[in-house]
């Protein structure tokens, strides 16, 4: 019988009492890996109070004691590296090295929100009128939460908790259903750093556990990251609750690619930037607009098109892959509709990755091959929305400035990468194009953790965003303080 | 075999150095003339592992592009084989052929993630111009 996953709430691990219970299916192999309890209301409020308990000590513990913690965690977390990264490929399908990378920039969130005693400090300006100092300082506020993805489950809470909790608030992380293990096994860490009871809390569950966070009195804010109509309802209705939010959304990242781009150095790139994760990456590119006459796009697209059918696909545990299954069922079937649609409107399917070639030994109901479609028009559906899979819709413009039209048509606006060696394009492409990140002559425009995470239009809805600096505002409230001594 | 992700080339790395070490031990048992330097090799190569693979988890959000780096990087191509020597002198060719097979695998690996990564190719040419050094050295 496969193993029941718990809640951590005050320090503790604690049985859910909810009947709702899922199966954790490994979704190259089929194998049940554990199951997941679908947290109550009452459990997922039980968590904030334990986070609010813990707040006013937490808060008053220096910032440098606080960031001693983080510094705590981080050999803890090398030390699982490897298991780690396979708790990862294991209940998501990524490849190996992709789940190392997520298990990478999870330590790095640490390392950068370790240095807290800097990072949140406020300023002070002397005789702002004779005898007069005024100073601001930033201060923690409370409980705050995270409501996770199911594509990157140990990394993407941390883009947030770390932060959160170097500020001096409390946490609660409602883990994805889908992909609920890697923050189990994250917390497992925190519990061996002996973080005070509370400090950090974890959930299993969905909207139930999503509602009771979003409307809990002592939560003062939610980070979300999911899909665009999930992310405005948040928002929504945190804003309605009066609480603060990030809510990333969707995406449908475009790639231009210039006459002049270098190709064979752009091609790793490009592959690795629509097939990683199997497509299922915010940052992933989806639409290739690719300039020039001719020659040179018949020449660049079957170059993409015979490495793209040269990827190996497989279990993601075998080191020899390099692109694992969907996350579900769900999400393969979600795909292969879109897959039709091209069809059904009009879009010319050069590679199909409905025919699935795999290890036999594999079960076969996650599995796509990467696609690519040609002749696709901005309006066709696989071009305007978000496939979240291995699908490369390939557009034609005439300009630069076409392109960059056809970008600001879609709604969406995360990511968008050009690839050329002419750095007047370049810097007209970063400069014009609205989206969060922009990427020159680089596949997957991914911040590192000191800089800011977030998209623009349909794919954020917020104001600041998730990471570095901007991250500390919201975890802050600034008080400012005027004084004067008689 | 061929190889084609970091992660493959990297457990590649790991089966080199420590079999290669292993090995060396091995031979410093049977040849009293080169056990000093041969027992040094040995530490030396799995402290050559540990480098490599920290210096490979360190970076490895880079390697996600070199997943498709190494398409082509075939092991069959650099001799490595752990012979039965029968006395120092065919120790000494064996341990040139183990080093000079490394070291051409590290420098072909380097040379194609170059352009995407920055430690991990430094790396494998330091290691391997320690390989030209010990070469020299026999």
């Amino acid at each position: 019988m496969a193993k029941k996953l718990k809640n951590y709430i005050n320090g503790e691990w604690v049985d859910s009492a909810s009947a709702d219970v899922r199966d954790i299916l490994n979704p190259a192999t089929g194998e049940l890996l554990s199951q997941v309890p679908m947290s109550t209301r009452d459990e997922t409020n039980a968590a904030v109070e334990a986070a609010a308990k813990a707040y006013p000590e937490w808060r008053n513990t220096p910032p440098v004691a606080r960031s001693r913690f983080l510094h705590r965690m981080i050999p803890l977390l090398e030390e699982r590296f490897n298991e780690l990264s396979q708790v990862q490929t294991r209940e998501h399908g990524k490849t190996i090295d992709e789940s190392r990378g997520e298990s990478r920039r999870a330590i790095e969130m640490m390392e950068t929100a370790s240095g807290i005693p800097s990072l949140m400090q406020g300023n002070l300006l002397e005789d702002i009128a004779s005898g007069i100092d005024e100073y601001s300082v930033n201060q923690p506020m409370g409980v705050f939460s995270c409501i996770a993805p199911f594509n990157f489950p140990l990394m993407v809470p941390l883009w947030f908790l770390p932060f959160a909790i170097a500020c001096g608030n409390t946490f609660v992380v409602k883990s994805s259903p889908r992909t609920p293990m890697s923050q189990v096994e994250l917390f497992k860490a925190f519990d061996e750093a002996n973080l005070p009871p509370g400090v950090v809390n974890l959930v299993s569950g969905d909207v139930d556990s999503a509602d009771a966070l979003m409307t809990h009195p002592k939560m003062e804010g939610v980070t979300f990251v999911g899909s665009t109509p999930v992310a405005r309802a948040v928002y929504k209705k945190c804003g309605d609750m009066g609480k603060r939010v990030i809510a990333q959304g969707g995406a449908k990242n475009y790639v231009v690619i210039m006459p002049d781009a270098m190709i064979d150095q752009a091609m790793v790139s490009l592959v690795a930037s629509f097939y990683g994760n199997a497509g299922q990456r915010c940052l992933a590119a989806s639409n290739l607009i690719v300039l020039g006459d001719d020659k040179f796009h018949r020449e660049f697209v079957d170059k993409f098109t015979r490495m793209a059918q040269a990827i190996k696909v497989g279990n993601g545990l075998d080191e020899s892959v390099q692109m694992g299954p969907l996350q579900n069922k769900a999400s393969k079937e979600r795909v292969v509709g879109y897959i039709e649609k091209g069809l059904a409107e009009g879009a010319k399917l050069t590679l199909d990755g409905r025919q699935v070639r795999i290890d036999p030994s594999l079960s076969p109901d996650c599995f796509l091959m990467p696609s690519v479609f040609e002749n696709v028009s901005p309006d066709m559906t696989i071009a305007r929305e978000e496939i979240f899979g291995p699908v490369a819709s390939v557009l034609r413009a005439g300009s630069l400035d076409e392109a960059i039209d056809i970008i600001h048509a879609n709604p969406y606006g995360n990511a968008a990468s050009i690839f050329t060696q002419n750095g007047k394009a370049a810097r007209r492409f970063q400069h014009d194009v609205v989206a969060g990140n922009v990427g020159v002559n680089i596949g997957i425009v991914a911040p590192m953790s000191f800089f800011p995470f977030g998209g623009r239009k349909d794919s954020f809805f917020g104001v600041v965003h998730g990471q570095g600096r901007d991250v500390i505002r919201f975890f802050t409230e600034p008080k400012v303080v005027i004084t004067r001594w008689f | 075999m061929k190889l084609n992700t970091m992660a493959a080339v990297m457990t590649h790395v790991s089966k080199l150095e420590t079999e290669s070490a292993a090995y060396y031990e091995k031979l410093a048992g049977r040849f009293s003339g080169l056990a000093g330097l041969l027992e040094a090799w040995a530490k030396e190569n799995r402290r050559f592992e540990k480098n490599i693979r920290q210096t490979y988890y360190g970076v490895i959000t880079d390697t996600l592009e070199s997943n498709y780096a190494f398409e082509g990087l075939d092991t069959d191509e650099f001799d490595v084989a752990l012979t039965e020597p029968a006395d120092e002198a065919q120790a000494k060719a064996a341990m040139r052929k183990v080093e000079a097979g490394i070291r051409g695998f590290y420098l072909k690996a380097a040379a194609m993630s170059e352009g995407l990564m920055a430690d991990v190719p430094r790396v494998l040419k330091k290691i391997a111009g320690v390989r030209a050094e010990r070469i020299e050295e026999l």
